[in-house]
């Protein structure tokens, strides 16, 4: 990025990048288990990425301030992953808390993939990608921004095209996951045609 | 000097945890849910193991599928015993009602 281009452009296009072109899950394949798990049926899935789209941006929100002001200074910068995991954790534990009080069926729904936002790497993947490369605080929360609309985006379409195979004729040893799983590739090689654009 | 980084992240990893842990206190008072208490009661009589064996996230699954009448049988749970816990959760249930007086008693 040169230094002549206004940083909004940057901020803009780095956000961008992240979420097409670098995407979480179709290219970096972070955050796996709740992308084949909750995307059965739409509503969930949406859901879940906007459970997600929250902790991955507030975890970014509180880990780089944390990193930069609290752990380097303090000489201890190998300590980061530890921490994010705390902060990450206690996101979730939030998140959980505020869906249960305003909407238990959906807390059902979520089941055991809610708790597992903690251990999703799309969430640790972004925190410590960020520090690890030394952005800038306002390019990591365009990294923040890309990558949860990203996960957002991929679920949403793969919980759509997933409900719609439930009424195709699919073959039986293909039922269920393995086809999901097929789709997931076929997705992932569109998605790489949008590679090398960012650079 | 080494010595001191460990002293160092000690106490900045106990600082977070105590801020992070206040935070979630206030917010668990906050967004408060009222729940079944008999659900309280069967989670302490199950053997608490979190094993998962049973199918549901942790002991407190099975016990909101117990007190919902959703799970029929007390020996869902694999590492449960018929004396220790099995018989005191079927006479719970048998003396505690839901709010319609209805009872879910579940067999062994």
């Amino acid at each position: 990025m040169n230094a002549t281009v206004p940083f909004i452009v940057t901020f803009l296009l780095a956000i961008v990048n992240a979420t097409l072109m670098d995407n979480v899950v179709l290219i970096r394949f972070y955050g796996i288990c709740s992308f084949v798990g909750v995307s059965n049926k739409v509503k969930p899935a949406f859901s879940m990425g906007v459970a997600v789209a929250f902790v991955t941006i507030f975890a970014s929100l509180v880990c780089w301030p944390l990193y930069n002001f609290v752990l380097v200074p303090a000489g201890i910068p190998f300590m980061d992953t530890v921490v994010y995991i705390l902060v990450i954790a206690s996101l979730v534990q939030l998140v959980g808390l505020v869906i249960k009080k305003y909407s238990p069926a959906l807390y059902k729904a979520f089941g055991i993939y809610l708790p597992l936002i903690t251990t999703n790497c799309a969430v640790l993947g972004v925190a410590q990608g960020n520090t690890d490369s030394g952005l800038s605080f306002g390019l990591s929360m365009a990294q923040a921004i890309g990558t949860s609309a990203g996960f957002l985006i991929i679920i949403f379409l793969m919980a759509c095209i997933r409900s719609r195979l439930d009424a195709m004729n699919v073959p039986k040893a293909f039922k269920g996951i393995p086809i999901a799983l097929i789709v997931a590739g076929i997705m992932s090689i569109a998605l790489i045609g949008l590679g090398g654009i960012g650079s | 000097m080494g010595y001191l980084y460990i002293l160092y992240g000690f106490l900045i990893l106990v600082a977070i945890g105590i801020i992070l842990g206040v935070v979630l206190v206030f917010a668990s008072k906050k967004f408060k849910v009222e729940e079944d208490p008999r659900i309280d009661a069967v989670e302490k009589m199950l053997p608490g193991a979190n094993c998962g064996a049973c199918g549901f996230p942790g002991c407190r699954g099975l016990a909101e599928g117990l007190v919902s009448g959703e799970v029929k049988k007390c020996s869902t749970c694999k590492v449960g015993k018929k004396d220790k816990h099995f018989d005191l959760i079927i006479e719970y249930m048998k003396a505690h009602p839901d709010k319609d007086g209805k009872t879910n008693v579940p067999t062994l």
